[in-house]
């Protein structure tokens, strides 16, 4: 179908963007029989495409979107100091989910719940762990999650199956961490692991193996037949009459496309969603769309990335690169919110070794001796000779919401992306307990960290249009539903409250689920209605 | 056509190297598609066609393109294009000043032009499947122009930067779409030299490295049967050294 057919017809729901919240809230509404109709800034591509996500290498923005990668860089005031960088986020269908390693974890009851024991910094998400439930557990099914239950976990996860067998030497090691005291357990993987499954880590994979936006969501809805894909359209403005979105404005190429819609459903990702919000102003909304209290764009969070190599004892060592290892045991720990640690399915090479050696001189008098930073590399191949069979593990360190930290449409580029973010104090702290407690919890096993300054994971944004009942301190309610809005929902990451202890993808298709079905449960909107809904003050 | 059979083109089937290269890969197992202008020729090398049905013949001028899009369509029905040789290409023996900016961009249009529109319409085929093989028939003859020979040195060595800008376009998603380019040498055609190398007895090399479809030969330069490799700067060369890292070595065609 053209894309101009797609913008003559009025579709039930029209969702934007096609990552993990977008492809599994269309397919949802697509399998409940309403039209639903994907915008994505990027391509649909060829199947058999198998590339890794676009590195700092392809600068060319065609050459980027192409490969299905951000085609920008953006930019960033990381305490102040601007820097330019491609982020790690996906341009076409199956959004940065056609890139993942299929982890998909649970979160915490305290991820979500304020208890005596564990308060939470918000006092809560308005939807308690046990409301979810239901919904984690269709996601797990929707996503085939395989991998064994976590040992410290005390609610039941009747969809997950058995992973596959574990190679042996990641046996071992985890067997070496129980008698240490720890929890290790197979992680939770949307693969299939089909015959000559590959790892695909950060890249695409033409196999029926992958469980993510496109496979499990986009493809499924347009099996339907009530699916359709703009690809190639990016959403400039959403136009409404105050209390209703009626006209979604995208730019295709050169030309300008208006499609319309019932309900009209935000998943471009949190770096995104919330500028195109910002972006759209009228009489209604002169600071934006759901942007009466200006809060769309703040809490802004990523997760830090505590990255470190293991060396596995003696006779624990193995060839093979540990992928499927992960423990809670540090999640909360102390009266603190840390994270889950996880193995990266890596050895410790040369690249990491080097960007510790690095690291290391950059903070020493050599930075000054020019040239030093690549004679690292002849110590680093030795290095990673020597050391070998190091597995590359990172602990997921929750990072918290603060106002100031924000994502905005950058006012040099159209289009462009603009981060303002500052560690916390608070933050400091907690990562260096993380660390130490990582360190300790691992015995006798020499550990490595990887990472000296705090390293932000720019490929999991979250909490930019928090979800909250007060609409003078958040964007969406309880249904992530845009305060005001009746026909605006958010179903990518920007909703969470808080940022958890886990990789969000699994959080992000539950909640999609159970956002779909708010929209199937809405009343149907009538085009005629009168519009005497006010946004509220 | 055998279901087990792959299907090549071959462009130029109806002389020379071309002609041997789709009776090489006939004899390996390949169904054929031939193009060439002269159906006299193309019957010519049906003729010769070792096993019967094997091999088809498809009259088209490579710098017509829209008869090629018709020809592609055709050869379609015989099954998904895996491997395509382009291998037709024109030597005008002419000084410059006996050029005409027409006469000399017909020369870019088959030699050049037919590459790049060949390669266009079978890679339509091999992405889908997400595999396929291209062979470019290409020369040195742009590294030290001879004389009356401007056209085709330019086209020869435009080719070889087509086929890296190809590389550099697929590679990364399609590691498994393999392209690469050969130098077959002088031959004794039409075209070269009469003590030249027997078209039958290069045609063994091209149809191996055709066949050949390993990712690491992607982005390859072949001559005759022997792989050049690309110069390595002097500071690679030292760092090497002093890693203890072998130095690559070239590959050699086997068939050879």
């Amino acid at each position: 179908m053209m894309t101009g057919d797609l913008a003559s017809r009025r579709w039930d729901v029209i969702v934007i963007g096609t990552g993990i919240g977008g492809g599994t809230i269309g397919r949802r509404l697509a399998e409940r029989g309403l039209s639903v109709l994907f915008i994505e800034k990027g391509r649909s591509g060829y199947r058999t495409e198998q590339n890794h996500m676009a590195g700092d290498d392809v600068h060319d923005p065609e050459a980027r979107l192409i490969r299905g990668s951000w085609p920008d860089t953006a930019r960033a005031r990381i305490e102040g100091q601007e820097r330019r960088f491609h982020p790690a986020i996906g341009a076409a269908v199956g959004g940065s989910s056609v890139f993942y390693a299929a982890t998909l974890e649970r979160p915490e009851a305290h991820d979500l719940d304020d208890s005596a024991e564990r308060p939470h910094p918000t006092g809560g998400w308005p939807v308690g762990f046990d409301t979810m439930l239901p919904w984690f557990d269709q996601a797990q099914a929707l996503f085939e999650v395989r991998g064994q239950p976590d040992p410290l976990a005390d609610h039941p996860t009747p969809n997950l199956s058995a992973g596959p067998a574990m190679c042996e030497g990641d046996a071992r090691l985890m067997e070496g961490m129980r008698r240490s005291g720890l929890h290790p357990y197979q992680l939770h993987s949307a693969m299939r692991g089909v015959e000559g499954c590959g790892s695909c880590l950060g890249r695409k994979c033409p196999r029926p193996c992958k469980l993510d936006g496109r496979s499990a969501g986009v493809e499924p809805a347009l099996a339907t037949g009530r699916a359709a894909v703009a690809e190639r359209c990016e959403v400039t403005e959403l136009r409404g009459d105050g209390p209703r979105i009626t006209n979604v404005v995208v730019r295709r190429g050169g030309e300008t496309l208006e499609f319309t819609a019932d309900h009209v459903v935000l998943a471009a990702g949190a770096l995104s969603s919330p500028r195109i919000l910002l972006a759209s102003r009228c009489a209604e909304w002169p600071e934006g769309c759901g942007n009466a209290h200006g809060q769309v764009g703040r809490y802004l969070m990523f997760h830090l990335n505590e990255m470190f190599a293991l060396w596995p004892r003696r006779g624990e060592g193995y060839a093979e690169a540990a992928k499927s290892i992960g423990f809670r045991d540090l999640y909360h720990a102390e009266g603190h919110r840390f994270g889950m640690v996880q193995a990266m399915g890596l050895n410790a090479g040369e690249g990491e070794i080097l960007n510790y050696l690095r690291g290391k001189i950059e903070r020493s008098p050599l930075r000054r001796l020019p040239g030093a930073s690549q004679m690292a590399r002849i110590p680093a191949k030795v290095a990673a000779r020597v050391l070998g069979q190091a597995k590359v593990f990172v602990g997921l360190l929750e990072d918290m919401p603060y106002a100031e930290n924000r994502v905005m449409p950058d006012p040099e580029r159209p289009g462009g992306i603009l981060i303002d973010y500052r560690f916390s104090p608070e933050l400091h702290q907690r990562r260096k307990r993380f660390r130490k407690l990582i360190r300790t919890s691992l015995g006798l096993r020499r550990t490595l960290f990887l990472t000296y300054q705090p390293e932000l994971n720019f490929g999991h944004p979250c909490g930019s249009l928090r979800m909250g009942t007060d609409p003078a301190r958040s964007v969406v309610d309880a249904d992530c539903r845009v305060h005001g809005i009746r026909n605006l929902w958010v179903a990518d990451a920007s909703f969470m409250p808080t940022s958890m202890g886990v990789n969000p993808s699994l959080t992000i298709a539950a909640n999609a689920l159970r956002v779909g079905d708010a929209i199937l449960a809405a009343p149907k909107a009538s085009r005629h209605e009168p519009l005497a809904l006010s946004i509220p003050s | 056509m055998n279901p087990a059979a792959k299907l090549a083109i071959v462009t130029g089937a109806g002389k020379g190297l071309g002609r041997a290269l789709a009776l090489e890969l006939v004899a390996r197992g390949c169904t054929v598609a031939g193009l060439g202008r002269d159906e006299t020729d193309l019957s010519a090398t049906s003729k010769l066609c070792p096993v019967a049905g094997a091999f088809h013949p498809i009259a088209c001028d490579v710098s017509d393109y829209e008869a090629l899009r018709a020809a592609f369509a055709t050869i379609r029905r015989l099954g998904p294009v895996a491997i395509l040789i382009n291998n037709a290409a024109v030597y005008p023996r002419r000084d410059f000043l006996d050029e005409t900016p027409e006469s000399f961009m017909q020369t870019m249009a088959i030699n050049l032009g037919g590459m790049v529109a060949c390669s266009r319409l079978a890679l339509e085929d091999m992405v889908k499947r997400g595999s396929g093989r291209i062979v470019n028939v290409t020369s040195f003859a742009d590294l030290a122009p001879i004389a009356a020979s401007s056209a085709y040195s330019v086209s020869k060595g435009a080719a070889r930067i087509f086929t890296r800008a190809l590389v550099a376009d697929l590679e990364g998603r399609f590691p498994e779409i393999v392209i690469s380019d050969w130098i077959p040498g002088a031959l004794r055609t039409a075209m070269g030299l009469p003590d030249g190398i027997h078209p039958a007895d290069a045609a063994r090399w091209g149809a191996q490295l055709a066949l050949s479809s390993d990712p690491s030969l992607n982005g390859t330069l072949w001559e005759r049967n022997n792989e050049v490799l690309e110069q390595q700067s002097l500071k690679r060369r030292v760092f090497n050294r002093l890693m203890m890292r072998a130095a690559p070595t070239p590959r050699v065609l086997s068939a050879a």
